[in-house]
């Protein structure tokens, strides 16, 4: 043919069509487009686990690299972001926990059985005052903080948190109200006059 | 009703002007290894063993035919 149809602009792609053309033939200027997109979400996600601004440029390069990397392995079924996502918040849950192995503090599990219904839970949570609630989060494991945030900050369905952390449905419910007992139990204990 | 916390401490900070270049850098020096493993290491040169191997086996045929020079050895008995 001796006219070929232009190619579209890499930044008017999609990220599945982005995706698939770095699929076929590495390309740094098309993976720099994903990074553009994507670069201040997985950022402010990391600064919102680690509350470390150094750590969090730090994280943010690995995850783009590891992405990158893995690309090959992107299966499409997921949307990009979502999978991009799923990244971010496993790397920086495997940081936080390396670093935190030896500070977490034990809540005895006989604590979380007999709590009342689920929706007084999550009304009490989100009547936090925003600097208690900053506070109550950094004093939470890394993989409660994480299922916190998914769900009441980025408000993720059940169903993307599944596949992001590679549970089952119950399980996944069953992490966010463990999460919310442990952050509410927390709360009590470094705000008792707030009872 | 008052607004959900989590939305109220949720970072607005932009990532560091920076970040680009060395995330960029990494991803150059990544595909500029992975090239070079493609090429020497994925692909680790059985051709060239095997015209190796095939160069000797035609010198040796051709030693048993009684010819040396390169030349494709000609079948007298047929």
């Amino acid at each position: 043919m001796l006219f070929k149809k232009k190619a579209k602009p890499d930044a008017q792609l999609s990220d599945e069509d982005l995706v698939a053309s770095l699929q076929r033939a590495m390309d740094a200027d098309r993976f720099g487009v994903l990074y553009d997109r994507y670069t201040a979400k997985v950022y402010q996600k990391c600064l919102g686990m680690t509350k470390d601004k150094e750590l969090a440029h730090d994280l943010t390069h690995d995850i783009f690299l590891k992405a990158f990397v893995n690309l090959s392995k992107f299966d499409h079924r997921a949307k990009f972001g979502t999978w991009l996502y799923s990244i971010t918040y496993n790397y920086c849950l495997d940081h936080l926990r390396k670093k935190q192995r030896h500070q977490t503090t034990e809540i005895k599990d006989d604590l979380l059985e007999d709590g009342g219904p689920e929706d007084r839970y999550e009304q009490e949570l989100l009547s936090f005052r925003a600097d208690h609630l900053s506070s109550v989060l950094d004093a939470l494991e890394p993989g409660d903080r994480a299922v916190l945030l998914m769900k009441y900050q980025d408000e993720l369905s059940i169903k993307d948190m599944m596949e992001m952390l590679g549970l089952s449905e119950s399980a996944v419910k069953m992490r966010v109200l463990r999460a919310r007992e442990r952050a509410l139990a927390k709360y009590h204990s470094l705000y008792p006059e707030e009872r | 009703m008052s607004e959900n916390p989590f939305k109220i401490i949720r970072s607005t900070d932009q990532p560091p002007g920076d970040l680009r270049k060395e995330v960029m850098g990494s991803v150059k020096l990544m595909m500029l290894l992975m090239r070079f493993i493609q090429l020497f290491v994925a692909d680790p040169a059985p051709a060239m063993f095997e015209k190796v191997r095939l160069a000797g086996r035609t010198r040796n045929k051709n030693v048993e035919n009684g010819t040396t020079d390169g030349s494709e050895p000609t079948s007298k008995e047929t």
